[in-house]
């Protein structure tokens, strides 16, 4: 099993830089103890910090690829996640379909030309369609937290982006500054590509 | 509207019922049907049945679906065909259709009355074993998804319907009905249902729809270009939606069927294939092309199929058109006067604009640049420096970068903002790279191949994200001249005519500077009452917030006589946002 130490510097190595708040947001454990493992983290050279703010080092890069294989040991020989991750996959080519349609309109002559949303119909569509997509994410979502607690609190911040979108803050569909869908899905995507030792392919 | 036996209205366009009544779908069938367009013809369960069905906790009363069934059997005499059987069989659409469009509602399903006996039917008619089963398929994928929520794959094409049918048991332990009426029932009640969905519900609570409303059922008969000879489909536009030639453009693709046009998986045949085989189906289509636009007043994009010679028109909507064809048919359509001059300012939207006037690489420059490397033109725009390698170094270095990566990944979004332009080895116009590009407007190329960046580090570089070249060195871009954009000229000085405030050149000393004053544009759109207030009394206004439509709406709202252009801004930009705003203003006051 992970221990806080591991599992620090993993959210970290999600989100690659960020205090200790973004990076118990990943965890969705306690701010106070994350913030411990991250000065451990520091200490042991496997992360750099300034300003409460930190990074993966190399090192600790190292490290974290080092231990993976024995932490999560039971997780990537579990039929049981590989068959999920079979379904977050199918989800994650749909999504990723989804955000293009969401910023590149098809014009006539197969072109793209990029969202200026001035067609809230087309919008609409892409928002139901992503809908559509949120509910199968939370049931693959429920079998990973059966599996691996932690990951439940993906569900939570997927769907916060969603009620946004839902809302009328269109933004939260794949801006990449900001908790968005996309920005979300995609360090899921990261966390469990780390969890199970795959690579990442990428869309033809 | 013909009543059947009370509880169905059958869209005939006799009259036009309110859209309270039978939703927006069910009054634009009734509408186009009324202007004598050919359209597949239709029933409807109004709204009010959609309560009744609630009030029922979730049941069809059976004066309601005795009606459904006589409208079906009404569907069945007016077009000669049998609902789940007999040699040319009826198949309908079920779709669901609100007063105001709502995600989270079910939308549609297909193919409803297909068995084993209609599939062969089917084959028959079409002398296509493989379309007759995969229509099958299909119909059994969409009832196990939206009916019984199955989480499935699409068929291949070699699936057959009792492999569908088998997926869906183990994934629900469930059965997709057989019986056309079951199928129908229950597609009816999964519409209804779907009102009160969670998405639905939060949606309403979201925007303070009433949750008293509903929504309508409309149950459509389902034409196919592919049954015979004299068959097709296809797709129009009203006028060119790519350069805005004010002639009919389009795509006819014989004995194709539904989405074989718009899926790029066959070469369809232009226009002028359909006026030779066909000129009276041809000429009909261009009325309705002709009477749509006018009555739309936008250039519309149609989806027809012609069914043994006989025209059926199955969706029109506003087309969507590159830049240049916004620009070209807003002033067209203004000097035909089917819209004034303030409407079609606002029909071109600034980004549209921006794409219009951003500068390029002109073709004497890229004959002569060395081509780097090639990938997927994956967010347009053209932009150039030094290559770097990490993000990190992109977020460190003083002047402009290009971000290669392999791939990337969450951790180098601070690189692609900090970058001017970015170029990956894999992936394609979906990757993560692209999305991110897209949503930062730097112009990318994705997929240039394994490798292909460790020797771009370190060099200049340009990106053409438009065609998806990767040139070596800083190429020059070029201006464009609004004289060589059709239309742009007269949209330009017709935003000069509307919008109360000039734009200048010159620097103007009194001018509030709204970047100086704090007010600068970051991520979010700028506060407008802020920026009112920042404006207050000025004289002159500068700053990059002007170049959004908040900005504008300041500049209009604080009384300022005149905008000076900061470098980097566009004139004709900043005209078109004043003018769009002034109309808009003028249309909320009435």
């Amino acid at each position: 099993m992970p221990d806080q130490d591991l599992l620090a510097l993993h959210a970290l190595a999600v989100k690659k830089a960020g205090n200790a708040e973004a990076v118990a947001a990943i965890l969705g454990g306690n701010e106070e103890e994350i913030s411990a493992a991250l000065d451990a983290a520091v200490a042991a050279g496997h992360a750099a910090g300034a300003n409460g703010m930190f990074m993966v080092s190399p090192g600790g890069r190292e490290w974290l690829d080092e231990r993976y294989p024995e932490a999560y040991a039971d997780f990537r020989a579990d039929p049981a996640a590989t068959e999920a991750y079979e379904r977050f996959e199918r989800i994650n080519r749909e999504l990723l379909g989804l955000f293009t349609d969401w910023q590149m309109v098809p014009a006539a002559g197969g072109e793209r030309v990029p969202n200026d949303h001035s067609d809230s119909d087309y919008d609409a569509g892409i928002v139901d369609r992503l809908g559509a997509q949120h509910e199968r994410a939370e049931k693959v979502l429920d079998r990973f937290a059966e599996l691996e607690q932690r990951l439940g609190i993906y569900k939570t911040r997927l769907d916060d982006a969603y009620d946004r979108v839902l809302a009328g803050d269109h933004d939260y569909v794949s801006g990449a500054r900001i908790d968005s869908y996309h920005t979300v899905w995609f360090e899921l995507h990261e966390d469990l590509l780390r969890m199970l030792g795959r690579e990442r392919e990428e869309a033809p | 509207m013909t009543a059947v036996a009370d509880r169905v209205v059958v869209l005939d366009g006799v009259t036009v019922p309110d859209r309270d009544v039978v939703g927006n779908k069910g009054r634009s069938i009734a509408w186009m049907l009324s202007l004598g367009l050919p359209v597949p013809p239709a029933l409807c369960l109004p709204i009010e049945e959609c309560r009744r069905f609630h009030a029922a906790a979730g049941e069809l009363e059976d004066e309601a679906w005795q009606s459904v069934l006589a409208g079906v059997t009404g569907l069945e005499e007016k077009l000669g065909r049998e609902f789940g059987g007999g040699d040319h069989p009826l198949l309908v659409s079920v779709r669901s259709g609100a007063a105001v469009s709502m995600p989270g509602m079910m939308d549609t399903v297909l193919n409803l009355g297909i068995t084993d006996e209609v599939q062969a039917a089917l084959a028959r008619l079409s002398g296509d074993q493989v379309f007759a089963r995969s229509t099958h398929c299909r119909f059994v994928h969409q009832f196990g998804q939206t009916v019984l929520g199955a989480d499935i794959e699409e068929p291949g094409e070699e699936a057959t319907p009792e492999q569908v049918r088998e997926e869906v048991r183990r994934d629900t332990g469930e059965e997709v009905p057989t019986d056309p009426h079951e199928q129908l029932k229950a597609v009816i009640k999964t519409v209804f249902g779907s009102w009160s969905s969670r998405r639905a519900k939060a949606y309403r609570r979201h925007w303070g729809i009433s949750e008293d409303g509903g929504t309508a059922v409309i149950v459509q008969a389902m034409v196919f270009g592919n049954l015979g000879e004299e068959s097709g489909t296809g797709v129009l536009f009203s006028r060119n939606p790519l350069n805005g030639d004010p002639e009919p453009y389009g795509e006819w693709l014989p004995k194709g069927q539904g989405e074989d046009v718009v899926s790029g998986t066959h070469n369809p045949l232009p226009l002028e294939a359909l006026a030779s085989q066909m000129p009276a189906a041809q000429e009909r289509l261009l009325e309705a092309a002709k009477l749509l636009e006018r009555e739309h007043g936008d250039v519309q994009d149609i989806e027809f199929t012609v069914e043994r010679g006989e025209l059926f028109l199955l969706q029109t909507r506003s087309a969507k058109r590159s830049p240049l064809a916004a620009v070209r048919a807003a002033v067209d359509l203004a000097d035909e006067g089917a819209i004034d001059r303030a409407e079609a300012v606002r029909r071109v939207s600034a980004e549209q604009l921006a794409t219009v006037l951003a500068p390029r690489l002109t073709e004497a420059v890229t004959a002569g640049a060395e081509v780097l490397a090639r990938g997927t033109a994956a967010c347009p725009g053209v932009a150039g420096g030094v290559a770097v390698s990490d993000s990190d170094a992109a977020c460190e270095a003083e002047g402009d970068t290009v971000l290669t990566r392999p791939t990337t990944s969450p951790e180098d979004v601070s690189g692609m903002i900090a970058a001017r332009a970015v170029v990956t080895e894999r992936g394609g116009s979906t990757s993560h790279a692209a999305v991110v590009t897209r949503a930062l407007g730097r112009p990318s190329v994705v997929g240039v191949g394994e490798g292909a960046t460790a020797e771009l580090s370190g060099r200049e570089l340009t990106v053409d994200g438009s065609s998806g070249v990767v040139y070596a060195g800083i190429l020059e871009t070029e201006e464009v001249d609004p004289s060589d954009v059709p239309g742009l000229e007269e949209l330009i000085e017709w935003a000069v005519e509307l919008s109360p405030v000039a734009v200048v050149d010159a620097q103007l000393a009194d001018a509030v500077d709204l970047d100086a004053a704090g007010a600068s544009l970051e991520e979010s759109a700028p506060d407008v009452e802020a920026l009112v207030k920042a404006l207050d009394g000025a004289s002159a206004a500068r700053g990059s917030a002007i170049a959004t439509a908040e900005g504008a709406r300041a500049v209009l709202l604080a009384g300022v006589p005149t905008v000076e252009r900061l470098p980097g801004q566009q004139a004709a930009a900043l005209l078109l946002r004043l003018a769009q705003e002034k109309a808009n203003l003028e249309e909320e006051e009435g």
